[in-house]
């Protein structure tokens, strides 16, 4: 008996060194928080100042489409068919007339068939295409490759 | 001791406790209490609000990129009454800078309606007015003294529509108005593809929230078949005819025979496109909008045209078919004579078409009978819409046995253009089956759809096949002839053209026809080997000359002059020879 209460004695802790430990562990509980806390106010205010931004790009947008029709339509204004004929006019051109006209035949030359005002580019079939490499997922890999070598696991 | 400090923990965990109790308390009592729902409101509004979001409207060009219809800035300037400081200094710069009066914008700022907090100055204040007040408001509130000062004057920028070449197509494109509708033509056609989707959201203030705010894409835009050039010359030739020949108005229509492109449409009166409040004053309902689509008449002897189709098709005749024209002829009782009241002999069918002859053409309707004429004029779109992509358009009459204002003379006066009315571009779209062997196309203006940055091109359609090829041919070869041997006034030098020439007289609401008056029209195309363009012009009650041989006809080899060399069309010997390489 006595020899279990000198073992009880000896192997536990001193009750300041309890306190400590609960004060730390508590302190810790707090430091997480506060951590967590900071980051969550560190994340929100980033994503917050980007929201911003992003608002405010919106409206840069909206101001700079309106300024391109504005400009489009000046420009339009500028190259109009009667602001262009008053300027040929101007340095000395005139209209001409069927009899004063010259065609010339250039051999393989096909003319212009309508205009084209796509931005997008069309694909061209010569255009290099993307290897598989950049585009497959690794199980996409896996299937083309159990496929290629016979499917015998299928 | 410890006793002590135990009461005052207590203490201090009961205070605590207390207050936090309170808190609580007061955030139910705010819950429910009667000015909750004031509250709430309140907070909703600064969350956001709900706003309708219009895309940018589709622009339309021509054939060759340049752009008809546009879109520019204009400007809502208002007056926030909440902010504003120096009433006098704020109504003297609208006054000055936006035409506004004075005494009316400064005693509404004084004296607004009750609940308003923002005052309406101006809804389309033009960019550069804008710029110069904002300067003046900055450059106002950077000075340091409280007046003058245009604090509380706001700015709202949108689109609106704006038309780059004014008056130049506006029969074609019609007009948007201020509310975005598009009226008449293109605007009015394809209003749903040019507005685009406007979308009506909650637009979040919270900036965590930004990325929910629609990305609204633009209407589509449109690339016309009108040739911007060629448009702006037919309408400069039209005009002249109209003072050169004392006629009361116009319509010139140019058209690709073989896909039925319209590369020219003009038709008065025109409107600047710009200034569509005027459209009540220049025209006096919808139809004078665009005469070419709108406004159906008796086109006269171009409809021959279609009566010697049906005859050439059916076999009732072939260009050596004689006739003996004795000057009149009697049809359901009722004597029909020549247009000069001449009778013109032994002639053939060139020579019904050259000389124009309504006794010819009677006998031939006469003997083709009721329901192949009529069949035929029906097959040839009579009566029907052409299905043109422009809004407005009129389908003309086309009576038929059975009817009850059709009596037997009509067959006869049918065939040779009267007693049927029909617009111009019907008539051009049917006589496109004689130039495009036996096939008619269907007339547009659209050539083709811009979205997201792709182009979509409009295939042709045709609507259907009235005559056979071979008619069409031999038509096209006799009416070519026919020009040549009356040395028309329509002839290009140059080039070989085909057309028929169409004097009629105008019926008066008491059934008679006006002797005095006439539309002149003439249809003709080129070069009758190769028809690259077709070109229809009806001068309406011309007085310097009542025949369509005199008037119309010189305008149509005005135009043809014009469209060769716009459009880059040799003449038939050149052409001939490149052919050989």
């Amino acid at each position: 008996m006595n020899t279990t209460n000198r073992l009880n004695h000896a192997y536990s802790q001193a009750p300041w060194r309890v306190q400590r430990q609960w004060v730390s562990i508590f302190l810790l509980i707090v430091l997480g928080f506060a951590m967590i806390a900071t980051l969550y106010l560190m994340v929100t205010s980033q994503a917050a100042i980007i929201g911003r931004e992003i608002q405010d790009l919106r409206l840069g947008i909206i101001e700079t489409e309106n300024t391109n029709a504005d400009l489009q339509t000046k420009l339009a204004q500028l190259t109009s068919k009667d602001e262009v004929e008053k300027r040929a006019y101007a340095l000395g051109f005139r209209p001409a007339k069927p009899e004063e006209v010259e065609y010339l035949y250039v051999p393989g030359y096909v003319a212009p068939k309508g205009v084209k005002l796509a931005t997008v580019p069309e694909l061209q079939p010569s255009a290099p295409s993307i290897p598989p490499e950049y585009t497959q997922s690794l199980l996409d890999w896996l299937d083309e490759r159990l496929q290629t070598t016979g499917g015998g696991l299928r | 001791m410890r006793q002590q400090y135990a009461w005052r923990s207590l203490l201090l965990n009961g205070f605590l406790a207390f207050v936090a109790t309170l808190v609580v308390l007061q955030m139910v009592r705010i819950q429910v209490s009667a000015e909750a729902e004031a509250f709430r409101a309140q907070a909703d509004a600064f969350k956001g609000g709900y706003k309708t979001f219009y895309p940018e409207r589709g622009e339309i060009y021509d054939r060759n990129g340049h752009l008809l219809a546009g879109n520019q800035t204009v400007y809502e300037v208002g007056v926030d009454l909440t902010t504003v400081i120096d009433p006098h200094s704020v109504a003297m710069a609208v006054s000055v800078n936006l035409g506004k009066d004075y005494n009316e914008v400064y005693s509404e700022i004084l004296n607004p309606p009750p609940g308003l907090s923002y005052l309406v100055v101006d809804n389309f204040a033009s960019s550069e007015a804008v710029t110069y007040l904002k300067e003046l408001k900055t450059e106002l509130s950077n000075s340091g003294n409280p007046t003058p000062s245009l604090a509380g004057l706001e700015f709202s920028p949108r689109l609106e529509r704006s038309y780059p070449e004014d008056a130049l197509a506006s029969d074609v494109i019609g007009f948007v108005n201020r509310e975005g509708r598009g009226y008449f033509g293109i605007e009015e056609k394809y209003n749903d593809l040019l507005a685009g989707n406007p979308v009506r959201v909650w637009v979040p203030n919270e900036p965590n929230r930004a990325v929910e705010i629609p990305n609204v894409p633009n209407g589509t835009s449109l690339i016309l078949t009108i040739n911007r050039d060629l448009q702006g010359a037919v309408e400069e030739i039209l005009d002249q005819s109209l003072k050169k020949y004392d006629a009361q108005h116009g319509v010139i229509i140019v058209m690709n025979p073989k896909n039925g492109e319209i590369l020219a449409m003009a038709s008065t009166p025109r409107m600047d496109l710009n200034n569509f409040e005027n459209y009540g004053v220049i025209f006096n309902n919808a139809s004078e909008y665009n005469r070419a689509i709108g406004m159906p008449y008796e086109p006269g002897s171009v409809m021959k045209i279609f009566t010697m189709a049906a005859a050439l098709d059916t076999g009732l005749v072939n260009p050596n078919t004689t006739y003996l024209d004795t000057g009149e002829i009697q049809v359901g009782g009722v004597t029909i004579k020549n247009w000069d009241n001449q009778a013109w002999g032994v002639q053939n069918m060139v020579g019904c078409l050259q000389h124009s002859l309504n006794v010819c053409m009677s006998w031939l309707a006469v003997q083709l009978g009721p329901q192949n004429l009529y069949g035929y004029l029906n097959r040839f779109g009579f009566g029907h819409l052409t299905g043109v992509d422009m809004s407005g358009e009129a389908a003309g009459r086309l009576k038929v046995p059975g009817d009850a204002d059709w009596y037997p003379v009509d067959l006869a006066t049918n065939s040779f253009g009267q007693g049927i009315t029909a617009t111009p571009l019907q008539i051009l779209t049917g006589a496109s089956a004689v130039v495009n062997q036996g096939r008619m196309v269907t007339p547009h203006t659209l050539y083709a759809m811009l979205r997201d940055g792709n182009q979509f091109n409009v295939p042709p359609q045709y609507a259907g096949s009235p005559i056979r090829a071979e008619t069409a041919a031999t038509l096209n070869e006799m009416l070519a002839t026919s020009l040549e041997n009356e040395a028309s006034a329509a002839l290009v030098p140059g080039y070989r053209v085909a057309g028929k020439t169409g004097t009629a007289q105008i019926p008066t609401p008491l059934g008679f026809y006006d002797l005095s008056q006439t539309n002149a029209s003439f249809i003709g195309w080129g070069p009758a080997d190769d028809p690259q363009f077709m070109i229809y012009v009806w001068l309406e009650r011309p007085t310097a000359s009542i025949w369509g041989s005199e008037t119309a006809a010189p305008v149509f080899s005005e135009v043809a002059q014009k469209t060769v060399v716009l459009l880059n069309i040799p003449p038939d010997a050149v052409r001939l020879q490149m052919a050989t390489h």
